[in-house]
């Protein structure tokens, strides 16, 4: 079957009225909690996670996925409006859009922002459509050991590139390793690292982790930097609406180049973030109005948003397919299919026709439904950021312990939550990442059972990484990356010896 | 909520990147202990259950070493302030709620404490030129309690432990019948 049959199959599947209403439930959640200060895309699924148990699967990806298009859209507007990033990948949206807001331009900025925005997802959502079975096919011949490589690129990719310092990335890592290994081992069905202690049984629950990191600690980081919610007003007009539409052409360059930064950086695990500062700092450089960077230039708005957005898309791009997800948020969905029984991987696509392309048809419906409500609610959700922060808070506070809660029914993770939300603030404090604690969090047991089951193969000989073509080149581009910032730096004393100038370091990488 | 940023410094950035080294390197260890127990080695059906598990450990705390050396070998530079101590006031202020309100939940159920919670937060805010009214306080805190129990337990069926208060209004219902 064509990828387009697939499709349409799809399309028919979810042109039901339940589910336009879930995508649109979905956005608007998304919207929410993108908007609101410690709520994020993560922890908005996370949070959403126990209430999908009870639905179909292809329900519950759609309404998860809108979230995240919702909450990816919602980051844009307190950026602009308030100077405020509701999301880490829409902090480069800040730089431009605020200006833009200050100067009594920030419908101009909005509009520009969720359309460029659309026409990167479009993009990520194209690439999914026409590449995934042929990645899927391919990887149908991938055994353990390929699976572990690409599990070890993924995880080594997050080392070298991150932006945070390499050692502090395997930290995080290591201790969501390790959380995962707590409790039944999925082989020998032995109890591990519980300590004779039954609560422990269950397992650490990444949910639970990922509230707490990312619900809790941000709070306590917003407290303490002693936010003051200041925004601009803004009212979106059909005619505002067609007058940036009209001036969107010209940027097409910039917006092909944000497309394609965005793609490359959500099929590898840099993220959202990542593709959203380095495809502003571009936008700058190749800019003919370069000087009018960080002053209100609609190009600043257009390129980070554009990128943010096909990377978010395309994140999904190796998460179905090889059960490798390219941001935290992707991770958290994963961890849900998981629950739900399905099998995240190559296998998917032929076990699961309905559901892949169930959520692809929903890819291309939610995100336009998204730029639909989002036009439509910006001057509700603005004002739903000027309730003040003593009531805001407690609030989402209390949406965090329940979504704990509720997780396993258990008030231990409701302390865990807590525990988690102190380390949460400290980690963002001192520069620890936190999504590939998530990341380690969810893979971890999978990335062992391949691990194991290598090793079983090879009778315990690490070699077995190196015993094919493919499984070679995986695992040397995997130490490549891993030693990346040594190699780098290595290239820039031989390139400074030739070449006396200094090589600018780029901010992002 | 704003604050001054020339308050006297509480701790230093180094000693707190050190402690959490420290503290990253100890669940290594507890990770390897753990590993251990299990057996780390090559059993009848292959690797042993530790097996894993004991590298992820042993590379924890190596990594949280070579962080701690780290810090120490940029002692100097990593003498600025971690929080001023007004901010980690306004952070112990928004903490140490929330661990009541998690040590109370066990106790009184769910949503008596989140009620009780987002009441004291609210009346707690002294910040504001006016102070919320009894009448707003009670709304906001009864009517986000009505919110949760109405999409958490009643639409999408995940029960949330009420505590004493439910057992008595599901005891005065069933008389009430």
């Amino acid at each position: 079957m064509s990828e387009f049959d697939s499709l349409l199959q799809g399309m028919n599947l979810i042109l039901t009225p339940g589910h336009i209403g879930l995508m649109v439930i979905g956005v608007l959640l998304g919207i929410l909690v993108g908007v609101l200060p410690g709520l994020g895309a993560p922890n908005g699924v996370a949070l959403l996670l126990p209430l999908t148990f009870t639905m179909s699967p292809v329900s519950a990806i759609i309404l998860l996925s809108c979230m995240y298009w919702g909450a990816l859209f919602g980051g844009s507007i307190t950026s602009i409006l308030f100077n405020i990033p509701g999301e880490p990948s829409s902090v480069a949206t800040t730089f431009d859009g605020y200006p833009m807001a200050r100067e009594g331009r920030a419908a101009e900025a909005l509009t520009a922002a969720f359309s460029s925005a659309l026409i990167g997802a479009l993009a990520g959502v194209l690439l999914l459509t026409f590449l995934s079975t042929k990645i899927a096919a391919f990887a149908m011949s991938f055994s353990s050991p390929e699976f572990f490589a690409v599990y070890l690129l993924a995880f080594c990719t997050f080392i070298g590139m991150s932006k945070n310092p390499p050692l502090k990335t395997v930290v995080a890592m290591m201790i969501g390793f390790a959380m995962a290994a707590v409790g039944m081992d999925t082989v020998s069905g032995n109890l591990r690292l519980t300590f004779d202690q039954p609560i422990l049984m269950t397992g650490i629950s990444f949910e639970v982790a990922v509230i707490g990191l990312f619900g809790i600690g941000e709070i306590l980081c917003t407290v303490e930097e002693g936010l003051v919610f200041r925004g601009e007003h803004a009212r979106i007009t059909p005619m505002v609406i067609l007058r940036t539409w009209a001036k969107l052409p010209r940027y097409w360059w910039t917006i092909v180049r944000s497309t394609l930064v965005g793609c490359w950086m959500g099929i590898t695990p840099g993220g959202p973030t990542a593709a959203s500062f380095m495809s502003y700092s571009l936008a700058r450089r190749f800019s003919k109005n370069r000087d009018n960077f960080g002053k209100g230039e609609l190009e600043g708005v257009i390129a980070p948003e554009t990128a943010d957005h096909a990377a978010g898309t395309s994140a999904l791009l190796p998460m179905l397919t090889l059960g490798i997800p390219g941001s935290a948020t992707a991770a958290v969905m994963l961890g849900g299919l998981m629950i739900w029984g399905l099998h995240p991987g190559p296998t998917l696509f032929v076990e699961q026709h309905d559901f892949v392309w169930g959520l692809i048809a929903s890819m291309y419906l939610g995100n336009v439904v998204s730029l639909i409500v989002v036009l439509a609610t910006v001057p509700l959700f603005a004002s739903i950021l000027r309730i003040p922060f003593s009531i805001i808070a407690p609030i989402i506070i209390m949406v965090c312990a329940i979504g704990a809660y509720s997780v396993h029914n258990s008030f231990f993770d409701v302390v865990l939550m807590l525990g988690f939300g102190a380390l949460g603030y400290l980690f963002k404090k001192l520069g620890y990442p936190i999504a590939p604690l998530v990341l380690a969090a969810v893979l971890g047991d999978k990335a062992e059972d391949a691990f194991r089951q290598s090793m079983l193969f090879s009778d315990g000989h690490l070699g077995i990484f190196w015993s094919n073509p493919l499984v070679g080149s995986l695992t040397t581009a995997a130490l490549l990356m891993l030693f990346w910032p040594l190699i780098s730096k290595a290239l820039q004393t031989l390139m400074g010896l030739r070449k006396p100038q200094v090589v600018k370091p780029k901010s992002v990488l | 909520m704003s604050h001054s940023s020339d308050s006297p410094a509480l701790v230093g950035t180094r000693w707190v990147e050190l402690g959490l080294t420290v503290f990253t390197a100890l669940i290594g260890v507890v990770v390897m202990y753990g590993s251990v127990e299990q057996g780390i080695g090559w059993g009848d059906a292959g690797p042993e259950p530790g097996y894993f598990p004991f590298y992820i450990g042993l590379m924890l705390s190596a990594a949280s070493v070579a962080n701690g050396v780290l810090t120490l070998v940029r002692w100097q530079a990593l003498s600025i302030a971690f929080v001023s101590r007004s901010a980690f006031r306004q952070v112990l202020s928004v903490f140490i709620p929330i661990a009541l309100f998690v040590a109370a939940m066990p106790l009184t159920g769910i949503y008596v404490a989140s009620a009780c919670f987002i009441a004291w937060f609210m009346w707690r805010d002294k910040v504001r030129a006016k102070p919320y009214g009894k009448l707003m306080i009670g709304t906001v805190s009864l009517g986000a309690v009505l919110a949760s129990y109405l999409i958490f337990a009643l639409w999408f069926k995940v029960p949330l432990d009420a505590g004493p208060m439910g057992d008595w209004i599901a005891l005065a219902g069933r008389n009430f019948k």
